[in-house]
């Protein structure tokens, strides 16, 4: 067999350039002075500085967890500097001319031309650059249907009774070590409030960017979806090419209410470290999903292919009757990527159901793991779970691991857990080979057969631009 | 005592001070808390003065069982010390007692007793038994010696902690079976923590019963170490129906190419019952096959935790590896937890595990009622049978019925095992 994984290791990141905009940026460390300092630059009202300070405090108490599955140097949280704005925030844009036309080049160079979108694809693109949204489109369509989708800053200022209900109610200021620094020091995020009954008229979206070296980037996502409203949401990002690692950890929290449904759908393509491991994005992120009201339904999708390190676990909480959760996830590691991924399933409520689907492809000396949880509460009667994870290999230099944890309190339950890890198979191969296809789109077709179940799942918008991204970054497996 | 011995029972001390009783945090004993209930059987200090040999301890009050209609080579254990082996057994089959090693041959005796800190799941209770095991059971197959009988080891206890260390090594070539028969009479408390460590050469095989029928009072920690050469093949079979609390670390390290195993595992609960297996198969040469297949029928409000976890190490080719756990809750107070792990560093393999947690399936109990049995009899047939499928491959007719009948009286159903069983032989 001929598939040289020191040729797909050699593929070279496309996105990485560092676009030079001035910086508003504080100096390096954390102090209870650097979260005032952020929390009065954002004119935040007193009781979020309260909040703030508590996760501080919170923060300062506990250990940083080792338990997953990968290794890192240690990382020193007072070298990093945790406030980084482009300065054009001081003139907020009101629309897109406004906007420094070097960000804009920036998307362009990723192919996502903000008015092209805008027009063309009809999403409304909340642009966070670095830390603060300089771009929000689409405002007034969503108005009008009631929504409200802003980043988080200005939900704060504008909406503060539904931030402060729901904000940390999913995943509180204590739930982990780098929830409560994201909880004491995030800058922006989106907001989204879908009214009762509204089915949200377009997808909503974000692309995230981390730019300014040494900023750790910590947003703050908080989507709630009210009684019978439905909201799809999509995540991109890329990541310039830099050597230092950089640490981002973000938290997301979602709240459905009766018969409500949330679609979340990521494209992770950060910056992975160069062929020797250096450099990259260490993503630690807390990713959770409250099913509040009863029927309602969260669904993870994400593609993981970027990042040194990734580190998550985009959960589901069925709490109310009859709610659904899924998780569909495509995660690819190469080179010295290292990924612990998965999801939790906690099942509270009676007949509350649950799918997971995750895909995992490990080439070069790439390590991962899915890791997950399935919890079935004592009162949760005829709750289901079915788990599917599959691992890929390519090349003997790589790992894939597999620590699902199935906790059943209740009889009436049935849960399904099967997992399968494999080569690609040299017949399949073989097969494509006698028939003229080349080994690298041999290969290509494979994997994407093999990816499948979990790409149905994205919107249009985002399939396409996964499969482009599995083709790219497998680009070279073969020779 | 000789120094040798002082050093490795003193290692183990410190060893077991240094790790302690496993507590929650640790990962593997996440769901399996002892503490309290180990504290008791402590403070005894054991006596771990070698002795002459195997003594004739009084019997009078406990009845070992055996199994109908056996034909082995007895060896009986009671309170951890060998008060029986057998008289007359074949060219290159030695058993000796650990106690008379100590004495002997202590070189032996101290490989055999020292606990290896870097074994998977290592704990500071196999420390505990490097530090105070009296005794146990050391029996050698020859190479090419093939036992047509197999050997029954059956342990019996008082309200006391028994510390014992068996060891089992095979020959090249060599075939053998072996069956560890634990009880102890009912309401009897007590702690047995019990180590085996099985070393099989090339070649060889061995058929490995682990049968665990302890007094619903008492505490089974249990652990089985296997290290295997090339080509040579592990059945295991573990079956679970007693104790409080129990315990069981399977440690199967398949060291040289062409190695395979196949361990199969049934844990029956009830009560307050709490039943925790983990197994780790470590593959570690190329061309090795595995085959593992758990369940579990849990009742009342008892408690069973399954882990097992197959590592297919950097170098191991050609790796081949299925691992199942299936459970069938019967009571809604009852819990599993259940975790299998796969952890892999080679892409040439064709791995797969799944774990099941379910009832009884509508349709079949719908096929059985229509054929005139009642619902608590089409119950007991499918719940028997959900258990069976891994006694089937039990191979020694006698060893797999009694099992069977133990495993049929532990449901919570009234029915009568012979008439079923009857049944089950006809339509075969």
């Amino acid at each position: 067999m001929s598939v040289r994984p020191e040729e797909l290791t050699a593929k070279q990141y496309d996105a990485g350039f560092v676009t030079d905009i001035e910086q508003e940026t504080l100096p390096p460390g954390l102090n209870e002075d650097v979260i005032r300092h952020i929390s009065a630059m954002k004119h935040e009202p007193a009781w979020l500085l309260e909040w703030r300070l508590e996760a501080f405090r919170h923060w300062q108490g506990m250990q940083e967890p080792h338990w997953a599955h990968v290794r890192y140097e240690p990382i020193d949280y007072q070298s990093i500097s945790y406030y980084a704005a482009p300065k054009s925030r001081v003139n907020a844009p009101k629309s897109l001319d406004e906007v420094d036309p070097k960000l804009l080049e920036t998307y362009e160079k990723l192919g996502i031309p903000l008015r092209e979108q805008e027009m063309l694809a009809g999403v409304a693109v909340d642009a966070v650059f670095d830390s603060v949204s300089v771009a929000t489109t689409f405002k007034e369509k969503l108005a009008e249907a009631g929504v409200i989708f802003c980043p988080i800053s200005e939900a704060v200022q504008k909406h503060p009774d539904l931030v402060r209900k729901y904000l940390g109610s999913v995943v509180p200021q204590s739930d982990n070590f780098f929830a409560a620094l994201n909880s004491a020091v995030f800058t922006d995020g989106s907001f989204v409030y879908v009214p009762k009954g509204v089915r949200c008229p377009m997808e909503l979206s974000t692309y995230f960017r981390i730019n300014a070296s040494n900023t750790g980037q910590f947003e703050r996502t908080l989507i709630i979806a009210d009684e019978g409203a439905y909201v799809s949401y999509l995540e991109g990002c890329t990541a310039p090419m830099r050597d230092e690692n950089q640490l981002h950890a973000a938290v997301v929290e979602l709240i459905a209410l009766d018969d409500a449904q949330i679609k979340y759908s990521t494209v992770q393509n950060w910056y992975p470290g160069d062929e020797n491991g250096v450099g990259g994005i260490y993503n630690f992120v807390t990713k959770r999903g409250e099913c509040r009201g009863a029927r309602a339904k969260i669904s993870w999708t994400q593609v993981e292919t970027g990042s040194a390190i990734t580190w998550k676990y985009p959960s589901c909480v069925l709490r109310g009757d009859d709610s659904v959760g899924e998780f569909y996830s495509v995660a690819l590691t190469k080179m010295h990527q290292q990924a612990d991924t998965g999801t939790k399933m906690i099942h509270l409520g009676k007949r509350t159901k649950s799918t997971i689907v995750s895909k995992g492809i490990s080439a070069g000396h790439g390590q991962q793991s899915y890791r997950g949880l399935v919890r079935i509460g004592a009162h949760a009667h005829g709750a289901r779970n079915h788990t599917q994870c599959d691992s890929l290999l390519i090349g003997d230099q790589c790992g894939a691991h597999t620590f699902p944890y199935v906790e059943v309190k209740n009889a009436s339950a049935i849960v399904e857990h099967e997992a399968t890890t494999s080569k690609i198979g040299e017949d399949q191969l073989f097969y494509c080979r006698a028939r003229g296809v080349s080994e690298e789109d041999a290969v290509n077709m494979i994997v994407n057969g093999f990816c499948k179940d979990v790409f149905n799942e994205l919107p249009m918008e985002f399939a396409v631009e996964a499969n482009r991204l599995m083709e790219v970054s497998l680009e070279g497996a073969v020779g | 005592m000789s120094t040798l011995i002082q050093e490795v029972r003193q290692r183990g001390e410190r060893l077991f001070e240094r790790h302690g009783i496993p507590h929650t945090r640790l990962e593997h004993w996440k769901y399996t808390d002892i503490r309290r209930a180990i504290e008791p059987w402590l403070a005894e200090k054991a006596d771990v003065s070698p002795g002459s040999g195997y003594e004739a301890l009084p019997t009078d009050d406990v009845a070992f069982q055996g199994i109908d209609g056996l034909d082995a080579y007895r060896i009986r254990v009671l309170d951890g010390r060998v008060i029986e082996i057998p008289e007359a057994l074949p060219e290159g089959v030695i058993v000796q007692p650990l106690a008379r090693l100590l004495a002997d041959d202590e070189a032996r005796a101290a490989r055999i007793l020292n606990a290896d800190e870097q074994a998977s799941l290592f704990n500071g209770l196999v420390a505990l038994n490097t530090a105070r095991a009296q005794d146990g059971v050391v029996i050698t197959v020859e190479a090419g010696i093939e036992l047509a009988r197999p050997i029954l080891i059956q342990h019996m206890g008082h309200a006391q902690a028994a510390h014992i260390c068996h060891a089992l090594e095979l020959g090249a070539q060599a075939h053998a079976m072996v069956i560890e028969h634990y009880e102890t009479p009912e309401q009897t408390a007590g702690f047995t923590n019990v180590v085996s460590r099985v070393q099989l050469g090339s070649g060889s095989s061995l058929v490995h019963v682990r049968l665990q029928q302890e007094s619903s009072a008492r505490m089974h920690i249990g652990r089985l170490d296997v290290c295997q050469q090339r080509d040579s093949l592990l059945k295991s079979h573990v079956i679970t129906l007693g104790a409080q609390t129990s315990r069981l670390d399977l440690v199967v390290n398949l060291n040289e190419a062409g190695a395979s195993c196949e361990l199969n595992g049934l844990y029956l609960t009830a009560g307050r019952q709490h039943a925790d297996h983990h197994t780790v198969i470590e593959h570690r040469a190329p061309y090795c096959r595995s085959r593992e297949e758990y369940r579990g029928i849990l009742d009342g409000r008892s408690r069973a935790v399954f882990n097992g976890r197959v590592v297919v190490h950097e170098g191991a080719v050609g790796t081949d590896s299925e691992q199942r756990n299936a459970n069938l809750l019967l009571s809604d107070r009852a819990e599993i937890d259940t975790k299998p792990e796969l952890e892999i560093y080679n892409d040439d393999v064709r791995c797969a595990h799944g774990a099941t947690v379910g009832q009884l399936d509508e349709a079949q109990l719908f096929y059985m009622k229509a054929r005139g049995l009642d619902d608590s009899q089409a119950r007991e047939l499918l719940t028997f049978a959900f258990a069976d499928e891994v006694l089937v491959r039990l191979d020694v007719s006698a060893v797999r019925r009694h099992i069977e009948r133990l495993s049929f009286d532990k449901l919570p159903y009234a029915g009568d095992f012979d008439a079923m069983s009857l049944g089950l032989e006809e339509s075969a």
